[in-house]
């Protein structure tokens, strides 16, 4: 079977909503932070152009766009992924202990290949509320977390101040790459549906 | 939920997914709810243990059949028209981003117990037995009219009035035979039965266009594209519309109950002891079946294959349409085969459909001349749906119920339906013409 070799690498991002999920890439992307909180909106994906050993990457960053807030990702969401990117908020235990739903509803839902070797990245955001006071989930908790699923990377960060989001995304690009590159996908030539324009046909048509 | 709502819209649907989304692109605050725990409500696509569950009612699909995860079984089997209602919302919304399309490889049409390709070049035109070389002259002359007809420019009309003049005067004009009228009005102008023939040509000659324009869209062998993974794609990305832009979205919710209030105006809706307040409700048929009238029944049977359809020149999607006169039915019988080249099956697997209007309450009697066209199959299932169309006074209760899935191969009377529902519940018409993508991207400069 036909296949090319791959330059979009597909990303998600997953976890409880208000944990900052969207904000983590605005920053990586947009080097922007909102301070306004809204259930996400307007969140999409977004690209990365990325570079590794002179060869140039797709990056491309899938928000949850707000239905995860009641389980309703569909499986087309999941379809493709190159990597998982869970994240918690330091700040609620909660979000830290639905990580395992987020990890096993992904495996259910993508049906990597390979799921003991697929690549997750923890991300725990937000560790500069209240300077770290009002911390509830500490680091060695996390990284036992980390080392019961199979060592994945693990990173503390604040999209707010920007702590951490460039190492962690460059972590995950790197993890995405090199899934991407051992999955030999099966990509039937596809057709451009995307413009608009209206052809005139040539002709009679029998 | 305990919140209030513009809309609330019930079954995820591929019809409620693009008004979904269409209406949180408008602003309005959408909450969509589903009972079941995915997407596509009757218009989902199935992997093999949900199959098996749905019409075997067991968990544990034959094993040989490889892993369940790669079928992605369409339950409303319908091809789009390249140049269609459906692609021009795609692009409308920009949902297409979501998407990936192949085209599909051919279509063929049925005639005295043999299939013959739907011409797609000229050349191929040449070649087909399916008329005489001097028949294929008077076709010729007919298509040029139809290529050349513009309803907006009266020189193009060559004296005719069509919306008076019939479509079975307009072919007389030409003098084209019987079989010719039969290829033409199914397997181009995709008419269900000969009711066509006696109504103002102008929507047989707009279907006529239609087909020739889908056909030059992407130049491949048929005027039809299919999304890769399967139709259940496709209400997941206007779900996905909806969503960015402000909708809510509750899969698993059993049993949403419509609340009205004194008057019988739709207030809210129910679901596992919580109510949510909205203006108006949008729904499937099966979310309020009181409001709804049954109007005929579709026939179906979906088969698991190693092959393609023989004599089919080894296509790995294809249509083929059985018109009524050629079975002695009343409308026609349609096939719809698609494989693992879209991602719908696994390597060397095909998944195949035979579709009708039933006529008798024996589907496999009905649909055998469509099966025996298959070929063996792995396995074969079959199911039977009735039809529906609301009964209710929109103004009166609030309550926008779409109409059930027909049995034709494409969907134009899909999106008809969902830009109907649009104008009645917002009051405004789509114009589908505006990129809304290019649109806002202007705006922002």
């Amino acid at each position: 079977m036909p296949s090319r070799r791959r330059t979009l690498l597909k990303v998600i991002i997953l976890g409880d909503s208000g944990v900052g999920k969207t904000s983590l890439m605005n920053q990586y992307v947009n080097k922007k932070f909102s301070n306004q909180y809204k259930a996400t909106i307007g969140a999409d994906f977004l690209t990365k152009e990325v570079q590794f050993e002179d060869r140039l990457f797709t990056l491309q960053i899938w928000d949850t766009a707000g239905q995860e807030r009641f389980q309703s990702l569909g499986v087309a969401f999941y379809r493709g992924a190159d990597c998982c990117v869970l994240v918690y908020d330091v700040n609620s235990m909660k979000s830290f202990e639905n990580l395992n739903n987020w990890r096993e509803e992904f495996l259910i839902q993508a049906s990597p290949s390979d799921p003991e070797n697929f690549p997750f990245v923890l991300i725990g955001n937000k560790v500069d509320v209240d300077d770290g006071n009002s911390r509830v989930v500490s680091e060695k908790k996390a990284k036992a977390w980390c080392a019961s699923k199979g060592n994945i990377p693990y990173f503390e960060t604040s999209a707010k101040v920007g702590t951490n989001v460039e190492e962690a995304f460059q972590c995950i690009a790197k993890d995405a790459l090199k899934s991407g590159e051992e999955e030999e996908l099966y990509l039937p030539d596809t057709i451009d549906v995307g413009t608009s324009n209206q052809q005139r046909s040539t002709g009679c048509e029998c | 939920m305990d919140e209030e709502y513009d809309v609330i819209v019930l079954g995820t649907g591929l019809k409620e997914c693009i008004l979904s989304g269409l209406l949180s692109v408008d602003g309005l605050k959408v909450l969509h709810m589903d009972r079941n725990d995915y997407y596509g409500g009757e218009s989902s696509s199935l992997n093999l243990t949900q199959l098996w569950k749905r019409f075997r009612g067991s968990d544990t699909p034959e094993e040989n059949l490889g892993a369940s995860r790669e079928y992605n079984v369409d339950m409303i089997p319908k091809f789009i028209m390249a140049n269609g209602l459906l692609v021009q919302t795609l692009i409308h919304t920009d949902v297409t981003k979501y998407l990936n399309f192949k085209a599909v490889d051919g279509s063929f049409v049925y005639k005295k117990g043999k299939i013959y390709k739907v011409p797609a070049t000229d050349v191929e035109a040449l070649k087909s037995p399916l008329m005489g070389l001097f028949e294929k002259r008077r076709a010729r002359k007919f298509f040029i009219y139809v290529q050349d007809y513009d309803e907006k420019d009266p020189k193009s009309h060559e004296g005719l009035d069509l919306s008076k003049v019939t479509a079975r005067e307009i072919i007389s004009k030409y003098g084209l035979e019987d079989d010719t009228i039969d290829f033409i009005g199914h397997a181009l102008a995709l008419h269900n039965d000969d009711d066509y023939l006696d109504q103002p040509a102008i929507d047989f000659v707009k279907r006529i266009k239609l087909y020739a324009e889908s056909l030059a869209r992407f130049q491949g062998g048929s005027p039809y594209i299919y999304p890769l993974y399967g139709l259940g794609e496709l209400p997941q990305a206007f779900a996905r519309l909806s969503a960015v832009y402000g909708g809510t979205y509750m899969l698993n919710k059993p049993e949403c109950k419509v609340e009205f209030d004194g008057s019988g105006k739709a207030i809210g809706v129910t679901s596992a002891g919580e109510t949510a307040k909205c203006k108006k409700v949008v729904c499937d048929p099966s979310y309020l079946s009181e409001k709804v009238k049954k109007v005929g029944k579709v026939t179906r049977a979906v088969c698991i294959m190693s092959h393609p359809i023989p004599d089919t020149n080894d296509a790995h999607s294809v249509q083929i349409i059985l018109p009524q006169k050629q079975l002695g039915r009343k409308s026609d019988m349609y096939l719809f085969c698609c494989s693992y080249a879209h991602n719908v099956a696994p390597k060397g697997k095909y998944i195949a459909f035979v579709s009708a209007e039933a006529e008798t309450d024996n589907p496999e009697e009905e649909l055998k001349p469509g099966i025996e066209l298959l070929g063996p199959t792995d396995e074969i299932f079959y199911h039977s749906y009735d039809t529906y169309v609301p009964t209710n006074i929109q103004e009166e209760d609030n309550c926008f119920i779409s109409a059930t899935y027909d049995a034709t191969t494409h969907f134009e009377s899909t999106v008809v339906d969902v830009l109907d529902m649009y104008t009645k519940i917002t009051g405004k018409t789509l114009d589908l013409s505006v990129d809304l993508s290019a649109a806002s991207a202007a705006a922002e400069n």
